[in-house]
């Protein structure tokens, strides 16, 4: 296991390693060019989403603030420590398969509520990273092609949603 | 769809906050909560532009394009009837090195532009298995570094940061496994139309 938890500080610093060499060696073309290129867009998306962001936020914080997020975990929460999922993460699996922008403002309630370091804030951080928003992915999908009958696409994606959520929260326990 | 999201958590809370009355609670969560989404946003920019930055090197230099060769083998098994008929098949490697890199921006225009190839001269409504598995990869997004949750981590001081990464690989792999089995057994009992 610790060798494991040591390759997770490998990742970036190889990656890095090779992009440096490109830049150093490349000859096709400058690619310290592309990186700016690359960085400009990246900068340009992470601005943008703040409208979407600031409203989902706000929403996600009253939903908390006003005490019915806690009125529907604390009901539904013998259930869900059964099956061991916190049931803090509930607007964050809500959220989940309908929007990134939503789950990212859960993800950061979370995180600021009860500790980045806590069980639930765990849980959360894998199941925003290891799925994407899958309702969101099937419509964009198909919608330019005009492909309104996608047969069994949307019922997989939400069975693999639910079952990250328990095995998100099944790692978490295992690896920490 | 985001809307009908926020109307939800709205009204469901200024119900709430009515009837059992914390109305200044709810007031300053308001409050909080926009200042708190500059926060968040500042949280991932950095980290953001820096990554986007090195991604566009690894493409511009040709890695993307190595790690589609070395994918070919593999996905000529997830999606026969594209790899045999020879469709789409340079749209489906480029997404899912794409998406294996993180280029999360980029993975989902090549997607539908790979459906839209897969589509070309079909006059049918109903989506092909294929593109079906193709959707569901796309679901499980299994990618090498989730850079906006470890920089959301670490900007909310989580000492345990990187160290996700192995838990969120097992998690998006088996889901992505899942995924593809479930899509070609459900797949194997009906015909494309």
């Amino acid at each position: 296991m610790q060798i494991v938890e040591k390759s997770s500080f490998f990742v970036i610093p190889f990656i890095l390693f090779v992009v440096g060499v490109i830049i150093l060696f490349g000859r096709k073309k400058d690619y310290f060019d592309s990186f700016l290129t690359g960085a400009k867009n990246g900068a340009t998306s992470a601005v943008s989403l703040l409208p979407t962001m600031c409203a989902l936020i706000v929403g996600v914080s009253m939903f908390t603030g006003s005490g019915i997020g806690d009125f529907i975990s604390e009901g539904l929460s013998p259930f869900f420590d059964r099956i061991g999922v916190p049931s803090e993460i509930l607007p964050l699996i809500l959220t989940r398969p309908i929007s990134g922008s939503a789950s990212l403002a859960s993800l950061g309630e979370i995180l600021s509520r009860y500790g980045a370091d806590s069980y639930p804030a765990l849980c959360a951080s894998v199941i925003v990273a290891s799925t994407d928003t899958v309702v969101y992915v099937i419509s964009i999908y198909f919608a330019k092609s005009k492909l309104k009958k996608t047969r069994y696409a949307l019922p997989i994606a939400l069975f693999i949603s639910v079952f990250s959520v328990f095995l998100s929260c099944i790692l978490v326990r295992a690896f920490f | 769809m985001l809307g009908k999201c926020f109307s939800v958590f709205c009204l469901s809370s200024i119900a709430y906050a009515l009837v059992f009355g914390d109305l200044r609670a709810l007031c300053d969560s308001v409050l909080l909560g926009a200042s708190k989404s500059v926060t968040v946003i500042i949280s991932i920019i950095g980290f953001m532009t820096f990554w986007n930055g090195v991604m566009e090197v690894l493409k511009d230099s040709g890695i993307i394009s190595f790690l589609s060769r070395l994918l070919t083998p593999l996905l000529k098994h997830i999606f026969p009837s594209s790899f045999k008929n020879k469709v789409a098949r340079d749209e489906i490697t480029a997404c899912i090195s794409a998406g294996v890199l993180g280029l999360s921006n980029a993975t989902t225009p090549l997607a539908i532009s790979a459906i839209e190839k897969m589509n070309e001269g079909r006059s049918s409504s109903y989506a092909t298995k294929d593109m079906i598995t193709l959707a569901i990869i796309g679901c499980a997004c299994f990618n090498l570094i989730p850079t906006t949750i470890i920089s959301m981590r670490v900007s909310q001081g989580a000492s345990i940061s990187y160290e996700i990464i192995v838990p969120v690989w097992i998690c998006s792999f088996a889901c992505m496994s899942l995924g593809i089995i479930l899509s070609r057994v459900i797949g194997a009992f009906s015909a494309d139309r």
